[in-house]
C-alpha cells in the first residue's frame, strides 16, 4: 500500500512538474523565428556580431549625446534575427500567419498591438512579458521581402513610452537594435 | 473509507470557494466581447490594427505612470481599474468589401444581455456611424464598447472594467486607440438597444 501512494506521490509530483519544466524552457523568440520560417518557407540570418556591435555604437552616441537623448534597450539585452532578400507572401492567408504567431507565444507574452497591410506584405507584432521589475519586448517586423525579430529588456519608463505609442517605438528599439553606427 | 470522508469534507470548501471565485471572475469578464472571429477579415483589408491589452498586462504597467504629472495621473487612475483594452479596426480599399453580416456576431453580443446602447453619443468626424455601448450590472458599469463602421472601415473599441465616458478622452489617441471624438450632449438619456 505504501509502495503504491508513494508511486502514486510520485508520479503527481512529475505530472505537476514536466509542464512547469516545459513552460521555463519555452523561448518565445526562437519558437517565433521557426513560425516565421514554417510559415513563409524562409531562412533567418543571425546577426548576432552586428546587433552587439550596433549595441555598442548606441551606448557610446548616448554618451556623447547625453541630454534627452536614451538608449531605449538595456545594455546587452538585444536579440535580433534577420530575414533578407527572402519573399514574405502570405498567400492571401495573413489571418492566418497572426494566429500562428499568437499561438505560438501563448499565454507567456501579453500582445500589446498587431497591424497588418496585407497588400504591401507588412505587418508588425509587439508582444510584452514581465521581467522582474523591467519588461521584455519582441517585436516582429515582416515586410514584402525582409523581415525582423527584435527581443530587448526594457526600463520602466521606456516601458511607459511603448505602451502610450506602440507603432513609434516598436520601430525605435528594431532601428536601434538592428542599426550599426558607423 | 472515514480517511477518505474526512478528506472529502476537508477538500468541499475549498472546492466551493474556487467555484464562487471562478462566478465572480466570470461576471465580471461578461463586458469583455468575443472579438477573434473577426481575425478572418483581415485577409481583405488593406489595413488591421488588433490592439490587445488585457487584465495581466494592464495590472503590470499601470503602476509605472507617475502620480506627479497630472496626464499621467489621469491614465494611470483610469488603467488601474480596468480589466481590459481591445480595439479591432479594419480599413478596406473599396467600399462594401466587407458585409454587415461578418460583424453581426459582434452586433449580436452587444444586443444581449447586460449592453444598453447610449442614445444621444454620436462621433463629432463626419460619415462615421458611431454607437456607443455600456455593460451595467445596477450602477456599477462593467464595460463599454464603441462601434465606429462605414462602407470601407470597421471599427470596435471595447474596454472592460468601470469607465467613466467623460475620461474615455484620456486613453483615445494613446495605447492605439483611435480618436473617436465622441461628443455627449446628454448624460442621462440611455436606452436599451433590443
Amino acid at each position: 500500500m505504501k509502495t503504491k501512494l508513494t508511486v502514486a506521490g510520485l508520479t503527481l509530483v512529475l505530472a505537476v512538474a514536466t509542464p512547469l519544466r516545459v513552460l521555463a524552457d519555452r523561448d518565445g523568440f526562437n519558437d517565433v523565428v521557426k513560425a516565421i520560417e514554417s510559415f513563409y518557407h524562409v531562412k533567418h540570418q543571425s546577426l548576432p556580431f552586428l546587433a552587439r556591435t550596433g549595441m555598442k555604437a548606441v551606448r557610446t552616441a548616448a554618451k556623447i549625446r547625453g541630454g534627452d537623448w536614451k538608449r531605449l534597450a538595456e545594455a546587452g539585452s538585444a536579440r535580433v534575427v534577420y530575414f533578407e532578400d527572402q519573399n514574405f507572401d502570405s498567400r492571401g492567408q495573413i489571418a492566418a500567419f497572426k494566429a500562428a504567431v499568437n499561438n505560438t507565444l501563448g499565454q507567456d507574452w501579453s500582445t500589446v498591438v498587431q497591424t497588418l497591410s496585407p497588400k504591401e506584405e507588412e505587418q508588425n507584432y509587439i508582444f510584452i512579458r514581465e521581467d522582474g521589475t523591467k519588461f521584455k519586448v519582441l517585436v516582429i517586423t515582416i515586410e514584402r521581402h525582409d523581415a525582423t525579430v527584435v527581443q530587448a529588456t526594457l526600463r520602466p519608463e521606456v516601458m511607459k513610452e511603448l505602451l502610450k505609442n506602440p507603432d513609434e517605438m516598436g520601430k525605435q528599439i528594431t532601428d536601434e537594435a538592428t542599426t550599426v553606427d558607423p | 473509507m472515514r480517511t477518505l470522508f474526512r478528506t472529502s469534507l476537508r477538500i468541499a470548501p475549498v472546492m466551493l470557494l474556487l467555484f464562487c471565485g471562478a462566478a465572480i471572475s466570470s461576471k465580471a469578464q461578461s463586458a469583455k466581447l468575443q472579438l477573434d472571429q473577426l481575425d478572418a477579415l483581415a485577409n481583405r483589408a488593406s489595413n488591421t490594427v488588433d490592439v490587445k491589452l488585457d487584465e495581466h498586462l494592464l495590472q503590470i504597467t499601470w503602476k509605472i505612470f507617475s502620480d506627479k504629472d497630472p496626464e499621467e495621473k489621469k491614465i494611470k487612475e483610469l488603467l488601474q481599474k480596468l480589466k481590459g483594452i481591445y480595439v479591432k479596426s479594419f480599413s478596406f480599399e473599396k467600399e462594401n468589401e466587407y458585409a454587415p453580416a461578418e460583424v453581426d456576431s459582434v452586433m449580436l453580443q452587444l444586443r444581449g444581455a447586460g449592453w444598453s446602447k447610449i442614445v444621444g453619443v454620436r462621433s463629432k468626424k463626419e460619415g462615421e456611424n458611431v454607437d456607443v455601448y455600456i455593460n451595467q450590472l445596477g450602477d456599477q458599469i462593467n464595460g463599454l464598447a464603441v462601434v465606429s463602421m462605414n462602407l470601407k472601415e470597421f471599427t470596435i473599441v471595447n474596454i472592460v472594467g468601470p469607465v467613466d465616458l467623460d475620461k474615455l478622452s484620456d486613453l483615445e489617441g494613446q495605447f492605439n486607440i483611435p480618436d473617436l471624438d465622441i461628443a455627449r450632449p446628454n448624460k442621462t438619456k440611455k436606452d436599451k438597444d433590443d
